[in-house]
């Protein structure tokens, strides 16, 4: 803009609708005192919802939060970051409530001096379970209360699924691995729970296909506590290396593998408009 | 033309049959489902909408079938599904929440799918509103916005599980307008508790009963099963014919002619009432 007017060219984008929304906004500001520069503007009205759609989007356009850019940096398309930050498991409560948990287990590991061992064991076992409830929470009834409509969308389906709980197992194991190297102890503890993670996770979207979302997480999250809670009593100090293993290990993997076989085969069911 | 056939449909609940063996064609235009409470009109637009799988007979809506993966998505992207309780995100505003079931409905492309948002906000007459997070506006319009949602990617057929609660007479207006001017060239299916909105814009109605469709035919057809079925008396009757006390502090009685009775002009929730009153000993039996 030159002194008091609007200069021709900036009126010329204006007119073509090409002016940044920041200075549309000025421009009709200056319009709307100045008659002769209004003059000069035709009032087109396809010219005139254009301009208007331009600041309307403008003030509209949905916040992007850090996760947004750190997904766009990464190369995602924008409709595909929309899909996954809409993703029930990923407010900020639950990577809050997730974060606490690690926490309390890592302060317990360093508390805990009687017995070493069991004091890391906590954080090991209660590792992966974060994963388990990170995927009852990333699709479906009751975590997203607009499943109805999500279902019913050409977007719905295995897909959907398996991108949402993808995310929401790597932010978990992302977490728990940062927990997991602040534990004192050897290193091995910084990966041992991957494989139980993995396993739990895919063996609950596999049971999925059969029973309810939420009541396969708690099937298997409650297998897995059980089952350790069990080892930890009977072998008190000597349980570590049961639960985690080099046999247990190749246990879990092929277990994985079984689950990920099944869940292929079974994907379609994924879909609540699927026969079962 | 049939856009939906609904062919011996039957999806229980435990031992409840919540649709039990339901036969109907649909065609253009705007159809109404009436019916008491747990008759089956959720389930059954669920199953419309894909959001259910039925457990036995057939569906083909707008020449698909939803039971087929590929068709079903290929149905998803042709309608438009307003859920009675849709749970909208309460953090989310309004533009977003359109925004993000916008992309879910694959308008992948930033320009369009704005201009697309835009047009279903004034629609449903919330364009002062799309910065309001949801969980500040109103449960009308709360109900408003679900209707938007629905209409997103202008869908050939439209699925609305009592779109008209808790909407106020104005907005009642604006939506039977929309509705009937979507009616003109698309499938409207709607269920319902309020018999006015039936008669108002429904060129059809079906009234569904223990997941059975009990009557099915025009508004007209209806009311019609009414005449010289609806009375004004002094006195209250005795039986378990349905009756109330009018503001005349005359008896509006429905069904036999009473003693002193004076014909009065029969309503479509007369024709629903005889209908339901009918049929009930029928259930009673089962
Ligand atoms: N998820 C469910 N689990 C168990 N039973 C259900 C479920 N959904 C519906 N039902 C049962 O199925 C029957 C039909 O319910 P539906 O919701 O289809 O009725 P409706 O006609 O929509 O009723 P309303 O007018 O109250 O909305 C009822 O007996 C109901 O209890
Ligand atoms: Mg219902
Ligand atoms: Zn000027």
């Amino acid at each position: 803009m030159s002194g008091w007017h609007v200069d021709e060219g900036l009126l010329a984008d204006y007119d073509r609708g090409t002016l940044p929304p920041s200075r549309v906004l000025a421009v009709d500001t200056h319009l709307l005192a100045c008659a002769s520069c209004r003059e000069q503007v035709r009032v087109d009205p396809v010219w005139l919802t254009g301009n208007w759609s331009v600041v309307f989007d403008a003030l509209h356009e949905p916040r992007s939060g850090p996760l947004h850019r750190f997904l766009r940096r990464l190369g995602l398309p924008e409709h595909r970051i929309r899909l996954i930050a809409a993703t029930p498991a990923l407010r900020w409560s639950w990577l809050g409530a997730t974060a606490t948990v690690l926490a309390l287990a890592v302060a317990a590991a360093y508390l805990g001096r009687g017995g070493m061992q069991v004091s890391n064991a906590v954080l090991l076992v209660v590792a992966p379970v974060l994963p388990v409830l990170a995927v009852a929470t990333a699709y479906g009834p009751p975590a997203d209360p607009m499943h109805e409509i999500t279902d019913t969308t050409p977007a719905a389906g295995p897909a959907l699924v398996l991108w949402r709980a993808t995310t929401v197992v790597t932010v978990a194991v992302v977490m728990g691995v940062v927990a997991a190297v602040l534990l004192p102890g050897p290193g091995w503890y910084a990966v041992a729970w991957l494989l139980p993670a993995l396993l739990l996770s895919v063996g609950t979207l596999a049971l999925s296909t059969v029973i309810a979302l939420p009541a396969a997480a708690g099937v298997l999250g409650g297998i897995w506590l059980a089952g350790v809670g069990t080892a930890v009593t009977i072998h008190r100090d000597s349980s570590l290396p049961l639960v985690f293993g080099r046999t247990a290990q190749l246990g879990y993997l092929f277990a994985a593998m079984t689950a990920v076989v099944v869940l292929t085969v079974r994907r379609r069911r994924l879909d609540p408009g699927e026969t079962r | 033309m049939n856009t939906v056939s609904i062919d011996g449909l039957g999806k229980r609940y435990g031992a409840t049959p919540a649709l039990d063996g339901l036969d109907l064609e649909l065609g253009t235009g705007v159809t109404g489902f009436l019916g008491p409470n747990g008759a089956g009109k959720t389930t059954l637009l669920r199953c419309l909408a894909t959001a259910l799988a039925p457990d036995r007979g057939r569906l083909r809506i707008l020449g698909l079938d939803p039971a087929v993966p590929a068709q079903r998505t290929e149905l998803r992207r042709r309608i438009g599904y307003l859920p009675q309780n849709p749970g909208l995100y309460p953090q989310f505003t309004a533009y977003d929440l359109l925004d993000y079931v916008a992309v879910l409905k694959e308008l992948t492309d930033g320009r369009r799918r704005r201009a697309e948002v835009r047009r279903v906000l004034d629609e449903v007459d919330l364009t002062d509103r799309a910065r309001t997070k949801v969980r500040k506006l109103s449960g009308g319009m709360r109900q408003r916005l679900g209707l938007a949602l629905a209409l997103l990617g202008q869908p050939a057929l439209l699925i609305l599980d009592e779109p008209t609660v808790g909407i106020d007479p104005e907005q009642r207006m604006l939506f039977r307008a929309l509705i009937s001017r979507v009616g003109e060239s698309h499938t409207v299916l709607l269920s319902t508790h309020q018999t006015e909105d039936v008669g108002a814009l429904c060129e059809r109605v079906v009234v569904m009963n223990a997941g059975r469709a009990a009557f099915d035919g025009t508004p007209r057809q209806l009311i019609n099963r009414a005449d010289g079925r609806v009375w004004l008396s002094t006195t209250a009757p005795t039986g378990s014919q349905p009756y109330w006390r009018n503001a005349d502090g005359l008896y509006r009685r429905l069904g036999d002619r009473p003693d002193d009775g004076r014909p009065a002009q029969p309503t479509l929730e007369d024709g629903y009432l005889l209908l339901l009153h009918r049929s009930a000993p029928a259930r009673v039996a089962r």
